[in-house]
């Protein structure tokens, strides 16, 4: 077995990992992240929520139930962890519009507003208001996108299909990145002569460039574009999650990919070691602090049975919001599904509540009480939950020598 | 307003074989169905083309009509029915007395079984429990009853007959105490249409006393509602029963790429509003990983229940009522087909198309039994190869559905349910029950211009809270990552629960 040696192991590479790691790496310490696979940030529609279940952000926030997880981060902390993420992005090319103190909406793919609060500058130039007439260019074959769904809501929206040879937005993500092709789209796009206010893509203008190429196509067309999230999978979650990656590595982190946690070693009250599997050989990680950041049921951080729910790595004590029949509501739309709730109970150190681990700490939609889809909270909550973790954990770590 | 013969209400295996059995004897008929075809017990059941074994004990009557119709099934339908075999596997623990009553049932009703060694059964079912004691080899089957039904109308269809799906009866027409005709609601449109006709037959199921009543007149009835769990995998490529007394969570039927599981058994009063317990699925998983251990951890993708329409009976447990047939006539020229089995389904129709034939004086005999049932020549070309062919317009990955096949139903069928098109392509059908698959179907609807707008997204709406209810009953591991996954698509990609 090898054995490598770090400062901070941070288990999980969505939001909150790669956040936490990044925060800690920037502060001189030895960090490596380890993950299974991609995260969820890679489905989501890219746009940092905080809390869009209230116009602003912040009262929302105060507005939450008390054992909300928010509430174990001080206002300033998450001021300052969406100020210093939209810094971040700015720096690797994804610049990142609005702010804490208001939320936005984007046009959804059902051609209804999606509230969020930071959201990508490619999605920036949706329409505030009904009023104003939308032209929607779409690509031959693309079966996760139809104009039409949007166009029942909004009757002065038309669309356009333009043939680019290939039909997933992946392939289409990556044509928009050759030079040669978008020399080839602009033309015809300027051959439409557009007459509506404002030109939407769905989600698939680049990958790495995605904001130049907007930029570009806007200024040829003279007029607003902006994107349409899709579902999954989905290019604008794919360039938040490699420039998170981009942010976590040049500040020095290290990270090992598909490398899934199997077990752990501890002594006393003190996690010492993970072990993953690569290829089939086990190699153990030492570290002085652990973060726990492996998402809830989606992203595999939390395992349900028909008896209980798990935590999967340290196997933490889990908040259980009732019998199976109370995970879920009959209504699917009513947002109160209890299973919401299920997570890992934290204190105000980040350290879960029910263990003796003085050396983990928990962030992201692990967290019991999150109620993610209700409250509107999903990559807001994770910055936060970030920040405070690592921050925690930093001084454990500088209390410790 | 239309003219007719005879009116099936209900469009279950019931009222699908009197309609081909009506057009075989060229007499002109309409059959009026409030849902899609199948979409009572007819599809809410295990699809198990019974070899008549599991009512060798209990009901030999039944027991013998259903390895009669087994037969001939398997000779009319090739295409719907796919001959398994079945194990009947007795546990440690299981009578074996029980063993010995069973092999005479079978012996008594001239059903063919043999008895096999635990290391025999094994080797056809490696999934079985190892610790089996033996195992009995009976001619089951499993039949694809959406198939079956749309196989049956297909041949009422060649030969005049009249169909209407998703109309609903409102109103039976009476004049000088006889039934004369019905009004019928169009459930899209709200369109009243009014058919004449000399008799009505209600093969309604577990709702015959409700039709029935429109008319005045009464079918008692003791309806029993059966659970049932989809896996995700095929474990057993026979049907496994289990050898002991009818009871809870004893079968296992094999059918396509998954498997069914039941049942439960418990009486109800209201067949539109079914709830399943978490104990019943529990149930019926702990049963059935005791005949192949690894159903325990399999994933399951989906619980339901049917409602069984049973013949009255004062019978205490559900599971020994009579699983025969009765036909009511109510004597005004109405007639009630109630009880039988998805298997006599035939069987059900001949005899009351007999009663019919009677009634109009003609004496033409029932051919169903001998004609291959039409339409099966269009239902070979579906190789897996095939579907792999054209990945880029897969529309549906669970299930490989192309584009083209969802294209092709709509305009066959002018459809604007999604239900439809899920029946005849199996589109949504897999591990994420629909999830991905709806939205694009709604969406190619909606390019076609055969939906407004707004109809698809109540499409869209309806379709996600009825799916909802079908797997709301078997959300943990692998299924509750999915369904999270999917909630997370609409209501947080999308932001779907904003109304418009």
């Amino acid at each position: 077995m090898s054995v490598t040696e770090y400062d901070v192991v941070i288990i999980g590479a969505g939001v909150a990992g790669l956040t936490a790691g990044a925060l800690l790496a920037g502060r001189g310490l030895k960090v490596a992240l380890v993950t299974k696979g991609e995260p969820t940030a890679c489905l989501s529609t890219g746009g940092i929520d905080v809390c869009s279940r209230h116009e602003n952000p912040l009262p929302g926030i105060q507005g939450l139930p008390p054992e909300h997880p928010y509430h174990l981060v001080s206002e300033e902390v998450i001021r300052q962890s969406l100020h210093d993420f939209q810094a971040a992005m700015a720096d690797a090319h994804l610049p990142y519009c609005g702010g804490v103190e208001k939320n936005r909406s984007i046009l959804s793919a059902l051609g209804t507003s999606k509230i969020s609060c930071l959201v990508p500058s490619t999605m920036a130039a949706a329409p505030r208001n009904t009023t104003e007439s939308i032209h929607i260019i779409t690509f031959k074959g693309l079966k996760d996108f139809y104009p039409g769904y949007i166009v029942s809501r909004r009757r002065n929206t038309k669309f356009s299909v333009y043939d680019a040879g290939v039909s997933t937005t992946m392939s289409l993500a990556s044509r928009f990145e050759e030079k040669e092709f978008l020399e080839t789209f602009l033309p015809w796009m300027e051959n439409l002569n557009i007459k509506e206010d404002r030109i939407a893509f769905p989600a698939v203008l680049g990958l790495e460039s995605a904001a130049e190429i907007v930029r570009t196509i806007s200024m040829r067309a003279g007029k607003p574009v902006f994107e349409i999230p899709t579902i999954p999978p989905s290019m604008p979650g794919r360039r938040l999650f490699n420039a998170l990656k981009k942010n976590f590595r040049q500040k020095g982190g290290t990270i090992y990919w598909a490398w899934p946690v199997v077990s752990t070693e501890k002594t006393g009250s003190v996690v010492e070691a993970v072990t993953t599997v690569s290829a089939g050989r086990p190699n153990s990680i030492n570290a002085r602090a652990f973060i726990l950041s492996t998402g809830s049921f989606v992203g595999g951080g939390l395992t349900a049975t028909r008896q209980t729910i798990l935590e999967n790595v340290f196997h933490l004590p889990v908040h259980i919001p009732g019998a199976r029949e109370t995970w879920f509501d009959n209504d699917y739309f009513s947002l109160n599904h209890g299973i919401g709730k299920a997570g890992i109970l934290a204190d105000q150190s980040m350290r879960p509540t029910g263990a003796d681990w003085k050396n983990v700490f928990v962030c992201g939609s692990i967290l019991a009480n999150t109620e993610i889809l209700k409250n509107g909270c999903g990559h807001g909550l994770a910055l936060a939950t970030a920040n405070a973790a690592a921050q925690s954990c930093a001084e454990y770590l500088s209390d410790e020598l | 307003m239309i003219k007719t013969n005879v009116i099936i209400i209900g469009g279950g295996a019931t009222g699908c074989g009197i309609a081909r059995d009506l057009a075989l004897r060229g007499i002109p008929h309409c059959l009026v169905e409030k849902g899609d075809f199948a979409a009572g017990a007819t599809g809410a059941c295990h699809g198990l083309l019974h070899s008549g074994g599991r009512y060798a004990v209990t009901d030999p009557v039944a027991a013998r009509e259903c390895y009669e119709e087994n037969l001939i099934l398997r000779k009319i339908g090739e295409k719907c029915v796919e001959q398994t075999g079945g194990l009947f596997v007795r546990l440690p623990g299981d009578s074996k007395r029980f063993r010995e009553v069973f092999l005479r049932g079978c012996e008594q009703v001239g059903l063919p079984a043999e008895v096999i060694s635990a290391s025999k059964a094994l080797e056809l079912v490696p999934s079985l429990n190892p610790k089996l004691e033996e195992a009995i080899r009976v001619p089951d089957c499993s039949i694809d009853p959406f198939r079956l039904c749309m196989l049956n109308i297909r041949t009422s269809e060649l030969r005049g007959g009249i169909i209407y799906t998703r109309h609903k009866v409102t109103e039976i027409i009476q004049s000088h105490g006889r039934c004369t005709g019905i009004k019928a609601t169009d459930q899209s449109t709200g369109e009243i249409r009014e058919i004449h006709g000399s008799i009505i037959v209600n093969a309604t199921g577990a709702w015959a006393d409700m039709v029935a009543s429109l008319a005045g007149s009464e079918v008692p009835m003791t309806l029993v509602k059966g659970a049932l769990v989809i896996t995700n995998h095929r474990l057993t490529d026979m049907v496994i029963n289990r050898l002991r007394h009818p009871s809870d969570g004893d079968i296992i039927v094999p059918n396509e790429a998954v498997c069914l599981a039941g049942t439960t058994s418990l009486a109800i009063e209201d067949p539109d509003n079914l709830v399943i317990q978490s104990p019943e699925v529990d149930t019926i998983i702990g049963e059935a990983g005791r005949m192949i251990p690894h159903f325990n951890n399999t994933r399951i993708i989906r619980a339901f229940s049917g409602v069984r329409p049973l013949l009255k009976s004062k019978k205490a447990d559900s599971h020994e009522i009579s699983r025969g047939f009765q036909i009511i006539d109510h004597q005004n020229g109405m007639f009630s087909i109630v009880g039988g089995k998805l298997s006599t389904f035939r069987l059900m129709a001949e005899k009351m198309v007999d009663c019919i034939m009677h009634s109009f004086n003609l004496k033409k005999p029932c051919e169903t039994a001998d004609i291959p049932l039409d339409g099966q020549e269009e239902l070979s070309g579906y190789p897996l190869a095939k579907r792999l062919v054209d990945m880029k317009n897969v529309v549906c990955e669970c299930e490989l559905v192309h584009r083209q096949d969802v294209e092709r139903i709509i305009k066959q069928m002018a459809t604007r349910n999604v239900g439809d098109i899920q029946h005849r392509t199996r589109l949504g059908m897999g591990p994420c029950q629909g999830g991905f698959c709806t939205f694009r179907a709604l969406g190619i609807m909606n390019d076609m211009n055969v939906l407004s707008p707004e109809q698809s997204m109540d499409m869209l709406r309806g379709f996600l809270q009825r799916r909802f209810r079908g797997i709301r009953y078997a959300l943990w591991g692998d299924q509750l990552r999915e369904e999270q996954l999917v909630e997370y698509i609409y209501l947080g990609i999308l932001a779907m629960e904003e109304k418009p």
